[in-house]
């Protein structure tokens, strides 16, 4: 039996190989099935009929299917070591009684490979292990074509495609909680999103000075070009605005989503949500938003009011410059009377040197 | 190379720079050419090392770069624009460029918290938020759906900002530098939306997709569910070859018209939200603040704009008089551009420049303006059109409705003042 075992091994090997581009399609494959429906049941619901019901056949040892009575010489073969992988149903599909000598099953086999590959391939969609089951295979699959020394073709025979999903491609597979938990973490302005947790003014104070202050100063005045998170009140009509968190920035939730997610710069996403409410009441403290008594947390969040909330509208150049900036005001003559310069680059003299070669 | 090959091969050269020393060292510029001429140029009647001995074999460069003798077509850092090189963004040389294609090599960078090493193995993207199926896709599921091609051009919404206040930087690299315009291949973020499934988003009009990189800065902007639906490109290929690490690689979002920061490098992660999320970028950054200090939001197109490559400070006049080829490219993030008009007088009088294609849909536009250049002072300025009837603005009159405050979308025309000597520099005019 082993020796047997080996040799359906290798035609399958060399079938992969052989018909390297070659993709299972389930779907042509449930047309190849029905020459298999009269005795064999499969999906939902399915019960043994003149052979066994196929759910859950890929990776079953053979003759192994609950309930249902299999010839001596398919348990033999099960217990020998016999799997329903790729290429043992192949083999067996291709000529069942040189396979399985004695076997129950009269059907004399599938001629063309592509219809057992794509039988296959629809068995698969009825079968839970099968993905997993495929992932283990590729890497050995791959070591006999780097064997192979004619190959320079791609590797892996056709892979069963088994959507989880209901999309219409059936690419890429669902996200798990987990997954979505450990990306998902932006805060929105109404606060969703935050975890639970607080953090208080002094506690903030300590670890501002230990994380951040470096570049935005000790009190949040900023070192440097680095940001300037606190003051600049009432400067946004100003020639120079100063735009900082407490002058400028609308919601509170953009500063506790920034110091989470992004914070601190070269060292990111090191804060526990206790850590971050204590930094960020820290900030509302540099910029006289709150006092040092208070205390941030998810339910005291939306209670701090946010200088700048009003300070936005929504881009309103449809309104205010596409009316104006039209052909109509664009002359092409004599559009005015004198041109006079104004302002000079080279006077101001900021332009980095010339290339270096 | 043998060492009396080489020994050789310098003495020529060396010979032949003592010659021309000679011609220079004889006189005035033109009595050199006068003698070259008289004898013919020694490039001609004698015979140059690169016709006598082999160049380099292939493979020398696997991958190749430019020569060498284009060594300062590079990109260019202004560094007292910000603290630190990670988060930073360095020019486009335009100026030595021409067609419209960016190549990638010399293409502006804009990282916020440096560009990173991902590799294809290690990238992930999810969908998530109001959709039927969150989903994760590898790269290997990315290039398996349906694939466009598409040429956008992508600028910073902070290309030219430092000129709001008046003229600063010397060169067309500093003023205009910050755009790029690559063929992208990619896959619609439709269909990715899609696959997941936005059914469970219900109507659409209010909703918005969040992007989110994978870097340190976590950059994340909010989208439209329109745009998001309508030409928005997953894109994973640039000019035919993978993004480089600097734009994004292995994967970024790609938002035709609208402004750099929306086009998510290292892209991570999507989710179908019902509000915009405010995040960083999109209210303490790329706001534009007005005289009376309130600040607009969501200014997301790019309005048309030009600007002349050539000639600017970086690219004089070295001919002399007669044939000149004044050159510039034209844009806008609203359509396509339909005209430029170029000004030799600052604005007094303007003509119709030759655009080298039509224009293409969110993409960069090559004009042309050939003249003979009588070798007196200009003011070079260019003037694109769109096809919404849109026609570029003068800083004035931007300045007008918006004051002095704002940094971001200056698309107002540019001027270049060209000195009968050839030197350009970036002036103002009345």
């Amino acid at each position: 039996m082993l020796k047997f075992l080996k040799a359906v091994l290798l035609t399958g090997a060399v079938a992969a190989i052989a018909s390297p581009a070659f993709a299972a399609d389930p779907a042509a494959g449930e047309k190849v099935f029905k020459k298999c429906r009269a005795c064999h049941a499969v999906g939902e619901g399915a019960k043994h009929k003149v052979g066994p019901e196929l759910n859950d056949v890929i990776g079953r040892q053979a003759g192994t299917a609950e309930g249902f009575k299999y010839s001596k010489a398919m348990i033999g073969a099960g217990e020998e070591g016999m799997v329903w992988d790729d290429e043992a149903l192949a083999a067996y599909l291709a000529a069942p009684k040189k396979v399985v000598p004695k076997t129950k099953m009269a059907f004399a086999g599938l001629k063309k490979d592509a219809d057992i590959e794509n039988v296959i391939a629809y068995l698969k969609t009825f079968s839970e292990g099968a993905a997993a089951e495929e992932a283990a295979e590729a890497p050995a699959e791959e070591t006999e074509v780097a064997e192979a020394p004619a190959a320079d073709e791609p590797a892996a025979a056709a892979v069963a495609h088994q959507p989880d999903h209901e999309g219409a491609f059936g690419l890429g597979r669902k996200a798990t909680g987990d997954e979505v938990a450990a990306w998902d973490v932006n805060v929105m302005p109404d606060g969703s999103g935050l975890p639970e947790g607080s953090g208080d003014v002094l506690t903030g104070e300590e670890l501002f000075a230990e994380n951040c202050a470096s570049c935005h100063g000790d009190f949040a005045e900023g070192v440097g070009n680095w940001p300037k998170l606190a003051g600049g009140m009432d400067t946004l009509a100003h020639e120079d605005p100063l735009k900082t968190v407490g002058s400028y920035w609308p919601y509170l939730s953009t500063t506790w989503d920034y110091v989470n997610r992004s914070m601190p710069f070269g060292n990111a996403q090191i804060f526990e949500p206790d850590e971050v409410y204590a930094i960020v009441a820290y900030i509302l403290y540099s910029n006289d938003l709150v006092d040092e008594e208070f205390v941030l947390s998810n339910e005291t969040f939306l209670d701090v009011e946010m200088p700048n909330a009003d300070g936005f509208i929504v881009d309103d150049r449809a309104e205010t410059e596409y009316p104006v900036f039209t052909a109509d005001n664009a002359c092409m003559t004599d559009c005015k009377d004198s041109v006079e310069i104004t302002m000079r680059a080279r006077v101001l003299d900021v332009t980095p040197e010339a290339g270096n070669e | 190379m043998s060492t009396k090959k080489k020994d050789t091969q310098e003495k020529m050269v060396a010979s032949r720079r003592r010659f021309l020393q000679a011609g220079i060292a004889g006189g005035a510029t033109l009595a050199t050419a006068a003698i070259a001429r008289a004898e013919g140029d020694p490039l001609i009647t004698e015979i140059q090392d690169w016709a006598r001995y082999t160049g380099e074999g292939v493979d020398a460069t696997p991958y190749g770069m430019p020569i060498k003798y284009e060594a300062d077509v590079v990109r260019r850092n202004v560094e007292w624009l910000t603290a630190d090189t990670i988060s930073s963004i360095n020019f486009t040389p335009i100026h030595a460029l021409d067609g419209t294609i960016t190549p990638q090599g010399c293409a502006f960078e804009r990282h916020h918290s440096g560009a990173i090493e991902l590799r294809k193995e290690d990238y992930r993207l999810m969908i998530n938020g109001l959709v039927d199926t969150p989903l994760v896709f590898t790269y290997d599921d990315l290039v398996r759906f349906p694939r466009e091609n598409h040429v956008y051009f992508c600028e910073c919404a902070a290309n030219s900002g430092m000129e709001w206040a008046g003229a600063q930087l010397n060169g067309a690299q500093f003023t205009h530098g910050m755009i790029h315009n690559m063929e992208y291949s990619g896959v619609p973020l439709r269909t990715l939306l899609e696959e997941a499934g936005i059914a469970a988003a219900g109507d659409l009009k209010d909703k918005w997709v969040y992007v989110e990189g994978a870097d340190a800065s976590s950059n994340g902007r909010s989208i439209p569910m329109e745009k998001a639906l309508d030409d928005c490109l997953v894109a994973f290929k640039a000019n035919g070859e993978a993004l480089r690490m600097e734009h994004g690689y292995p994967v970024r979002l790609v938002v035709p018209g609208w402004e750099g920061n929306l086009w998510v490098k290292w892209l991570r992660r999507i989710e179908v939200v019902d509000a915009a999320v405010e995040s960083r970028e999109e209210t303490s950054k790329y706001t534009d603040t007005l005289a009376d200090g309130t600040s607009r939001k969501w200014t997301w197109e790019m309005d048309a704009k030009s600007v002349v490559t050539s000639p600017s400070p970086q690219s004089p006049i070295t001919h002399g008089q007669g044939p000149l080829v004044i050159t510039g490219l034209a844009w806008t993030g609203r359509g396509h551009i339909t005209g430029v008009d170029v000004s030799l007088d600052g604005g007094k009088n303007w003509q119709e420049a030759r655009l080298a294609a039509p224009g293409v849909d969110k993409a960069l536009t090559r004009f042309y303006l050939d003249i003979n250049w009588d070798g007196s002072e200009m003011f070079l300025q260019s003037r694109a059109r769109d096809n919404t009837g849109y026609v570029q603005p003068t800083k004035d009159q931007l300045r007008e409705v918006r004051g002095y405050n704002s940094i971001y979308h200056n698309n107002g025309i540019q001027t270049w003042w060209v000195r009968p000597n050839g030197e350009a520099e970036n002036v103002e005019v009345s």
